[in-house]
């Protein structure tokens, strides 16, 4: 194995009753890389996501994280998820909790760090989001769309996590909040965080990412260079939804 | 005659009075439920006044003290109700305002959209109520009047107290007489919790039967 | 009959507010201490628990108050060696019974959470547990205030009814004053009046409790 594979996933199956989620799905992320998947609705990217961190239970196939192996039944689960960061489509922020609390919960009560401790870890998370300090005792249903997906970066990101997994982060966002919370991804991509993002904003995934992933039905059906895939798709499909996409990135 | 023999006997008695009890005061709130929603939300001024009068009031009443007022109190001022006749009263204007509330509720959640619709194809206002509000009302209001009715049920057991021989006052003597109380209650229980199961039952029927898609 | 020793009564009817109020936060405390947990676990648990849990609701909550109040007072507390006063006997009733509805209402609260916070805790490394009581069942207490002060009112009514074992709640005294001066309807009004007052006042109470919890910008369908 490469020494600096920080994630590896190897032949995930996952099905819903009679339709199939995931059928087979391998691949790598490198330490700092950024790994971005696009696909039609359906064809198991955010199902993929889910399985990282087991927020879904994978039928068969095994995930590393690191060294240790997370679909080994033995591990802890919990210890392995508070090293991952994850961002939801739809925020899922806790309703009762002031914006500074819900970026302090997790090191409060997971990691245990005294109060003042986690104070100081959440300020620095929600400064690095850019957040406005004037919110960070509003409540989340005070907040426009972009301020609660970046409290929700902030969250995950507080707890310093090896990889940071993004779903849809944009998708329920007004379109005037989608450039503040892309702005973010943007900055910490840039700054080494190791991330995957699933996303429908293709010009942004272009831009952004070290490898795209094309997925359709459960399957991987081609990655690469945003650059190889732009000049030499070699799928129908990864074609379609490049170019579509392409002409409006001009 | 042997203990459960005589004490079958005589809750077979006291259950037949109580369903004669709810039988005639089951319909009579469910009509008093519905002339008091209505008067609520179409009543004039005064209709109005009265009628959120009376269901806030047994509402707000105990029924035990209402049942007690309206055979002790109400004797206080010469008039006298048999204890059978005073317990379907009180369970009828108790019942029936917890009723409007559900019936004031459904009208207000029809009205909203639908007054208009019914204006415009030139109905009246009393033409709406009775073609459009009145039968929808009968089925949103449903579930909670069912709901109501199987406290009915249950609080039919408090007219023991100004007399009525109804299944709980046959329990209660034979728990004097005998003083086997874990047996007779929990016969008591059982049936109470029976006519609960059927009630549900046929409630759930209805609802399904009634369903609007 | 006899107008003037009536007056004379008055404050003896009054006092039993106190004994009435005995019934009502013992036995909504009681119901809390039961209806919380069982909430909780019918919620999260498999359906073997739930099924189990559910009859203890459904019995609890279908069997007529007076007939547990018998039941336990004549029957279950004598035969298992406890010598229960009437009062104590009655707040035990209540709060079975009120458990019973309290659990419902607060398995009502749990499962209107969206999974989506649940997931989130998860994400961050928390337990079931740990997810449980500190996301899921903060928002859920606040939920339920209005379904509670629905059930102290139902209790306030329904601790009248532990005047059939003799608790000296106010209707007790309503009826000992009506015995003592022939006069019914009075004392029966004073009793009513001043139970529908204690509700009038619990529920502002609760209200209150309702208004100061208030989750700023959220809007809720209640």
């Amino acid at each position: 194995m490469i020494s600096d594979t920080i994630l590896n996933v190897v032949d995930l199956h996952k099905k819903y009753g009679d339709s199939i989620a995931l059928d087979g799905v391998s691949f790598r992320v490198r330490k700092g890389e950024t790994k971005v998947i696009i696909g039609p609705n359906g064809s198991g990217k955010t199902t993929l996501l889910k399985c990282l961190n087991l927020l879904v239970k994978p039928d068969k196939g095994r995930i590393w994280l690191g060294n240790i192996e997370i679909t080994d039944p033995r591990i802890n689960i919990n210890k392995i998820r508070r090293k991952i960061g994850f961002v939801f489509q739809d925020f899922n922020l806790f309703h009762h909790l002031t914006v500074l609390n819900n970026v302090m919960i997790g090191l409060v009560k997971v990691r245990k760090l005294k109060k003042h401790q986690a104070y100081k870890k959440a300020v620095d998370a929600l400064s690095t989001v850019g957040l406005d300090n004037t919110l960070y005792y509003k409540y989340p249903a005070q907040l426009s769309g972009g301020q609660k997906q970046r409290v929700a970066i902030a969250r995950a990101l507080a707890m310093d996590p090896v990889i940071m997994l993004y779903d849809e982060p944009t998708s329920s966002l007004d379109p005037q909040f989608v450039n503040e919370v892309l702005q973010v991804i943007r900055k910490l991509a840039k700054n080494g965080v190791t991330s995957i993002i699933v996303t429908h904003q293709i010009d942004f995934a272009l831009e952004i990412a070290d490898e795209i992933i094309v997925m359709h039905k459960g399957r991987i059906i081609e990655s690469g260079r945003p650059t190889e895939l732009l000049s030499n798709p070699q799928n129908i499909l990864t074609k379609k939804i490049l170019i579509r996409n392409f002409r409006t990135l001009r | 005659m042997d203990f459960w023999s005589n004490f079958l006997i005589n809750l077979v008695q006291g259950l037949t009075t109580t369903l004669q009890i709810l039988v005639i005061s089951i319909p009579l709130s469910i009509i008093t439920g519905f002339i008091l929603g209505f008067a609520r939300v179409y009543g004039n001024k005064i209709i109005f006044y009265i009628s959120t009068g009376i269901s806030t009031t047994f509402r707000g009443l105990p029924l035990i003290v209402t049942l007690l007022i309206l055979f002790f109190g109400l004797a206080d001022l010469k008039i006298y109700l048999s204890p059978f006749w005073a317990s379907i009263l009180g369970f009828t204007l108790c019942g029936g305002s917890y009723i409007s509330e559900y019936v004031k509720g459904a009208i207000q959640s029809i009205e909203q959209g639908q007054a208009e619709a019914a204006r415009a194809l030139g109905m009246n206002k009393l033409q709406e109520i009775i073609y459009i509000i009145l039968p929808q009302t009968l089925i949103r209001a449903l579930p909670g009047v069912s709901n109501e009715i199987i406290y009915m049920i249950q609080y039919s057991s408090l007219s023991f107290v100004i007399g009525v021989k109804e299944i709980f006052s046959v329990a209660k003597t034979f728990n004097s007489l005998y003083f086997r109380s874990i047996e007779i209650f929990t016969t008591v229980a059982f049936v109470y919790l029976l006519l609960i199961a059927i009630a549900t039952l046929v409630f759930k029927i209805i609802e399904n039967k009634l369903k609007i898609t | 009959m006899n107008y003037i020793s009536l007056i004379e009564y008055l404050p003896y009817i009054f006092e039993g507010l106190l004994w009435s109020l005995a019934l009502v936060l013992g036995g909504l405390g009681i119901g809390f201490t039961i209806g919380l947990p069982i909430g909780t676990m019918i919620t999260y648990s498999d359906k073997y628990t739930k099924f189990i849990l559910n009859v203890y609701i459904w019995i609890f909550r279908s069997t007529p108050l007076i007939v547990l109040l018998f039941l336990f007072y004549w029957g279950v507390f004598p035969n298992i060696g406890l010598k229960l006063s009437p009062l104590i006997t009655s707040i035990i009733v209540l709060g079975l019974r009120s458990g019973a509805y309290q659990s419902e209402i607060f398995r009502g609260a749990l499962e209107s959470i969206d999974e989506g916070q649940i997931l989130a805790a998860y994400s961050l490394g928390m337990s079931k547990i740990q997810a449980i009581i500190s996301i899921t069942i903060p928002q859920a207490l606040r939920i339920s205030i209005p379904s509670l002060s629905n059930e102290y009112a139902i209790l306030l009514k329904d601790s009248a009814i532990c005047f059939t074992i003799g608790v000296l709640e106010v209707l007790t005294r309503a009826r000992i004053v009506s015995i003592a001066t022939g006069i019914a309807l009075i004392p029966y009004l004073i009793a009513g009046i001043i139970l529908m007052m204690m509700t009038y006042i619990g529920l502002k109470f609760f209200h209150t409790v309702y208004k100061k919890t208030v989750i700023p910008g959220l809007i809720e369908g209640i």
